[in-house]
């Protein structure tokens, strides 16, 4: 909606993450009970999310009529800076919350053992995934979205405050990142760079599902992500080969993702 | 190069002296007073971060503590820190180093990339470089056939040789095993020279999977999925960094390792990140060339630990003592070189110092072979869950010497494996 393609979604990430095993760690040293650590984990995965206020206002807000090179540059030099920021107050080693992936126990399904905090972040996803429809379809503010996305300048002339708007989204979708990096923290470890991978694969599902579109990117993530876990199984060495190969027929085939929207 | 052209840029470290006071027409014996500077090369940014972190720590333990007994032939040590990055930058901060900060000695390097194009520069700038890590077999038969001023790591294959030996001691009846490492040469060396090692032991062992995520990956699932379908009796792993920790707790959840056996030949790496709550007890563990809780340590190794625990509240890793070992060999080989006098002796001469030098390092007793290969003890056991800390530590304790586990000078690894008597 912004028209910004912003590299530094995958700090955000990250940052979330290591906000989370902090958040964690002090909520356990208080004597706090582990089956109730994913509360302080989703809130504090939330607020952190505040510092999307600071990113918009401080710095992207004087790039956004610039060329493009200017927006990757600045959001890849807030990857750089996030990196070291972490480094610096989380250290070098990886950071994880110990024992507490396991805390709710594991199922048996289809065969398979699956920790069940997988299933409640598979629910938290797909909760978030309805939450944000009904956001963008059934509220003012949704289709006040929509509208700029699809015309700025009508937009503004009918009277939404952009400042406000941009603001408010980009809050919004940061605070997404961080709460995806801080729901993902008990079943890996926080690292410093792991925002760098993220870009990566979430390059592939935009490409895949159409840029700035939700629907897009919902079904982008789960193609990509089932077809890792196949090639993984059937012939590990054509993993990325085979996403890429994808990512290469979309843009041929339907420049514009399976869901994005064509130009007039 | 004479000391008289010294330049004075920046005053760090232990030094004490004056800034400005000793210039270029300064007779020679008052400058053999001023600092010694020594050039270090740390990874700072990256997967390899914590790695560079602790090779630098160990480092300035180690001048810290030199400073403090009188330097080396009485004069300070300044350390002149540059970051190791790609290859052509870390290229140009060696060639700043020599050239421009002028210091006698460059110790560091990690990655392999890097170090293979570090080694012609050393050879060319006729400067003594000591590498902490980084080289693996096939780059150093490429690249640094006989080298006169590089002094390289130990052989990357070593800690998979030595998991290679153990398994079949430890893990009775293994018939099929999967691998998993990263997707760099470390990884695909490792599991091939892994896979060599154990045919020697078990003839008929069958290799059923492979698997080679990128470095960086934080998801494991479907590969441990994919480990569990291939019904190994034993999954083998050369992770080193967060991917190990991650790995673990992954396939904890899904109780892979009450499926089958496990052998991490590198995770001792991020050794205080393997947790109890999901690091098994009874798999193969490598802490590489230093073991922190080794209750056979020297006095210096347990008041290094003590030491690092204070200050960075983390227990050391093996680079520590990689770095170390490289600092401490230099200081005594200048001193070797300078026979007991104080004249400050030359490069050349501080190198034919070295070659077979032995040192005290922290995890003991370190060699430079010769052919300036680092020589010393890999330390692998099975993990335990008894011990005061949260994360596992290993018993029994296996310790193999380089002697043993690394290639003689001049041989080829697979020619010299497939020439063992098992």
């Amino acid at each position: 909606m912004q028209k910004i393609f912003n590299l530094a979604c995958g700090s955000f990430y990250a940052l979330g993450a290591y906000v989370g095993v902090s958040a964690v760690a002090a909520f356990t040293a208080a004597g706090g009970p582990p089956w109730l650590f994913v509360v302080p984990l989703a809130v504090a995965g939330l607020c952190v999310g505040v510092v999307g206020v600071v990113v918009e206002r401080g710095l992207l807000r004087f790039v956004y009529g610039r060329d493009e090179t200017f927006q990757l540059l600045l959001t890849f030099a807030l990857v750089l800076m996030l990196e070291d920021v972490i480094r610096i107050v989380w250290g070098t080693s990886p950071r994880s919350t110990a024992g507490l992936y396991l805390a709710y126990g594991q199922v048996r399904l289809l065969g398979a053992t699956v920790p069940v905090y997988n299933l409640i972040v598979i629910a938290a996803s797909l909760a978030i995934a309805l939450a944000i429809g009904w956001l963008l379809t059934r509220t003012a503010f949704g289709r006040i979205m929509r509208a700029t996305a699809d015309n700025r300048e009508m937009a503004e002339a009918l009277g939404v405050d952009m400042g406000r708007v941009y603001v408010r989204v980009f809050t919004l979708g940061t605070a997404l990142g961080t709460l995806g990096g801080a729901l993902v923290i008990p079943a890996t470890a926080a690292m410093s760079e792991m925002g760098i991978e993220l870009i990566v694969e979430a390059f592939a599902v935009v490409v895949i599902g159409g840029l700035g579109s939700m629907r897009g990117a919902f079904v982008g993530a789960l193609v990509v992500g089932i077809l890792r876990a196949v090639a993984i199984s059937v012939l590990p060495e054509i993993e990325m080969l085979l996403i890429y190969l994808i990512v290469i027929g979309v843009l041929v085939l339907r420049p514009h993702g399976l869901f994005g929207a064509v130009p007039a | 190069m004479t000391t008289t052209r010294r330049r004075f840029l920046t005053v760090m470290g232990g030094a004490t002296l004056t800034a400005g006071t000793r210039l270029a027409t300064v007779p020679a014996f008052a400058q053999a007073a001023g600092p010694v500077k020594i050039g270090v090369l740390a990874i700072r940014a990256g997967i390899a971060a914590p790695v560079g972190a602790a090779g630098l720590r160990g480092t300035e333990w180690w001048a810290e503590r030199t400073n403090k007994a009188g330097g080396i032939l009485g004069r300070q040590l300044q350390l002149v820190v540059e970051e190791e990055s790609n290859p052509k930058d870390t290229v140009e901060r060696y060639r700043k180093l020599v050239l421009q900060d002028k210091v006698e000695v460059v110790i560091g390097g990690i990655s392999t990339g890097v170090t293979l194009a570090l080694g012609p520069v050393a050879e060319d700038l006729a400067t003594p470089w000591l590498s902490w890590d980084g080289t693996t077999q096939k780059g150093v038969e490429e690249t640094m056939p006989s080298p006169k001023w590089a002094f390289k790591s130990v052989d990357n294959e070593v800690e998979a040789i030595v998991a290679g030996m153990l398994t079949p001691k430890y893990f009775k009846g293994i018939k099929t095993v999967a691998g998993i490492g990263n997707d760099y040469s470390y990884g695909h060396d490792c599991w091939e020279t892994y896979q060599a090692v154990l045919r020697r032991y078990i003839p008929d062992v069958k290799f059923v999977l492979e698997l080679f995520p990128k470095l960086g990956v934080t998801d494991f699932t479907s590969h441990i999925a994919s480990i569990q379908q291939s019904k190994a009796d034993l999954l083998m792993c050369s992770f080193w960094s967060g991917d190990a920790t991650i790995i673990m707790k992954q396939a904890a959840a899904v109780g892979l390792f009450k499926q089958m056996k496990g052998v991490f030949t590198t995770a001792g790496g991020v050794h205080d990140s393997l947790k109890k709550e999901f690091t098994p007890e009874g798999l193969l563990l490598g802490y590489n060339t230093m073991y922190f809780a080794d209750p056979k340590g020297s006095p210096l190794l347990k008041q290094f630990v003590g030491d690092y625990k204070t200050k960075y509240n983390e227990y050391p890793p093996y680079e520590c003592d990689h770095a170390y070992f490289n600092a401490e060999s230099y200081k005594q080989a200048v001193e070797k070189a300078a026979r007991g006098g104080k004249q400050w002796p030359d490069k050349a001469a501080v190198v034919k110092a070295l070659e077979g030098i032995e040192v005290e390092s922290l995890s003991g007793k370190r060699s430079w072979r010769e052919d300036h290969v680092q020589m010393c003890n890999f330390y692998q056991g099975i993990t335990t869950h008894k011990n005061g800390y949260d994360f596992v530590t290993i018993d029994p304790i296996e310790v193999v010497s380089t002697k043993q586990a690394m290639k003689p000078a001049g041989s080829k690894l697979m020619d010299w494996i497939k020439g063992w008597k098992v």
